[in-house]
């Protein structure tokens, strides 16, 4: 299992590389208007990085020689989320360097509305690689890529509906209460994701 | 002498296509070479023994073990070359052997490295910018760097000029050494597996058709060359297939000695095992 975590991070030494100018040419870019966008930026581009790695994976057959080895299918899967976890929460410790060094550079105090930006951000990188995974198993990355960002447009148009008719978003005393609900739903996203992945990965012929 | 490899009445079915009751051994210490055209079933049988697709009927030994409920204990022992080059294109010699200690138990740095230089592959060149020939040699390098029992090689040869060919068949004779080991080769290229093989096992359309020590089928078997009233004259049973050519009949015979005896003027030829594939594919009954 370690194996395989290794391999997907040595594929991906070329694109973290690149990575990193990109969030460097952003940082400069956004962190001078004050703009919380950079965080998400940050979050979604590491996080999609799973997905290259399973296209890498397409690319050399790997799969059907990886399971010739010591490796189990359910092996394949775990490693698969487990890299998912390391590269979001990668990618949330460089949105939080790049918001402290941020704010150092602009004289302000590190606010604790970024730290809340990359925390909900975080979690939602997680349940957006749920979504990802189980449909790239079923159908292949290319085809996946497209529905996912087909069923990206669902909510958004949902939060568009709901501004558009003014319905008063329902206002919690504590903010803690969306936070644990975000996580609570998180947890059930990832576990659910993770068991429909393995069903799709048991059955498949290589 | 035991078996590394016992394949009992294994069956797969596809829309288009059937393996129907597939059976073989591979015994330690010997090398099979499974032979049939593209399509006829052998990537799929050697598929079906790794559990890469799941088989609808039959019983698959390897190393004694059953490989439905021993998996990955064979797995630690078995080593496979598929057609073509499984490592990533921006890997290097050195990250497959990081990622690979960590997977097999018995990974072997120091036979992997000797492997590597052997077969002289760089170590500071992106596997992209190997050439065909390298990236089999390295699969194999691999394959044996964890020191396999059992080698299974899916057209490795396939693809790579006489010189690579023959420096890779050389390896698998060294591998064969050892009483214990035992190499299923499947290939097109049948005049590797001549020079290698100890049996010939021959799929086609999904079905076993010959399973014979290769000596005893090559000394055995023959080519008749005659015209076509001798050949009204041969008994059924005294030949396998036929081809008729314009002018004369070519055909494949069981017992050379045999038939020599009957007609001792007759034309004979020796065979190989190309021969039998194409008179078994494309000759006649």
């Amino acid at each position: 299992m370690k194996g395989l975590i290794l391999k997907d991070l040595l594929n991906l030494k070329g694109t973290f590389k690149m990575l990193g100018l990109m969030i460097f040419i952003f940082a400069v870019i956004y962190i001078p208007q004050g703009n919380g966008f950079i965080f998400g930026m940050i979050i979604l581009m590491v996080a999609m990085m799973v997905v290259t790695t399973i296209s890498y994976d397409d690319l050399a057959k790997w799969d059907a020689y990886a399971l010739t080895m010591p490796v189990t299918r359910k092996e394949m899967v775990l490693s698969k989320y487990l890299v998912m976890a390391l590269l979001n929460t990668l990618g949330a410790v460089l949105a939080l360097i790049v918001g402290i060094v941020g704010s150092m550079i602009m004289r302000q105090s590190f606010s604790m509305e970024t730290l809340a930006i990359i925390g909900v951000l975080y979690l939602i990188a997680f349940s957006y690689g749920s979504m990802m995974v189980p449909l790239i198993y079923r159908f292949g990355t290319e085809k996946a890529r497209l529905m996912l960002i087909l069923s990206a447009l669902i909510p958004t148009g949902l939060v568009l509906l709901v501004t558009q008719m003014q319905i008063p978003l329902p206002e919690a005393a504590n903010p803690w209460i969306y936070f644990f609900l975000l996580l609570g739903f998180t947890v059930i996203m990832v576990s659910g994701s993770y068991l429909i992945s393995l069903r799709i990965y048991n059955k498949k012929e290589f | 002498m035991t078996n590394a490899i016992e394949i009992k009445n294994l069956n797969k079915n596809y829309q288009d296509f059937k393996l129907k009751d597939v059976s073989f051994k591979v015994p330690r210490g010997s090398i099979v070479g499974f032979i049939g055209e593209n399509g006829a079933g052998k990537t799929t049988t050697i598929k079906a023994m790794l559990n890469l697709v799941k088989r609808d009927g039959g019983t698959i030994e390897m190393l004694g073990m059953d490989t439905l409920k021993d998996e990955k204990k064979i797995k630690e022992s078995v080593g496979v070359v598929m057609d073509g080059c499984n490592f990533h294109d921006n890997l290097k010699t050195g990250d497959i052997a990081k990622m690979l200690a960590s997977i097999y138990k018995k990974w072997n740095q120091e036979l992997y490295q000797q492997y590597l230089k052997k077969f002289k592959l760089p170590e500071n060149k992106i596997i992209k910018e190997f050439s065909r020939g390298m990236k089999m040699k390295l699969q194999i390098a691999v394959a044996l760097s964890h020191e396999p029992e059992l080698l299974i090689l899916d057209e490795a040869t396939s693809g790579l000029d006489p010189i690579v060919r023959e420096e890779i068949l050389d390896v698998f004779m060294d591998f064969i050494q050892d009483e214990k080991h035992a190499i299923l080769i499947s290939s097109h290229i049948t005049s590797d597996l001549d020079k290698i093989a100890d049996y010939i096992v021959f799929i086609h359309q999904g079905e076993i058709l010959l399973d014979e020590e290769k000596e005893t089928l090559l000394s055995k078997m023959g080519v008749l060359k005659c015209g076509e009233e001798d050949f009204r004259k041969l008994e059924v049973d005294e030949y396998i297939r036929y081809r008729k050519n314009q002018f004369s009949f070519e055909v494949l015979v069981n017992d050379k000695a045999a038939i020599r005896k009957k007609y001792p003027e007759a034309v004979l030829d020796g065979v190989t095992i190309e021969e039998i594939m194409l008179f078994y594919v494309r000759g006649e009954k």
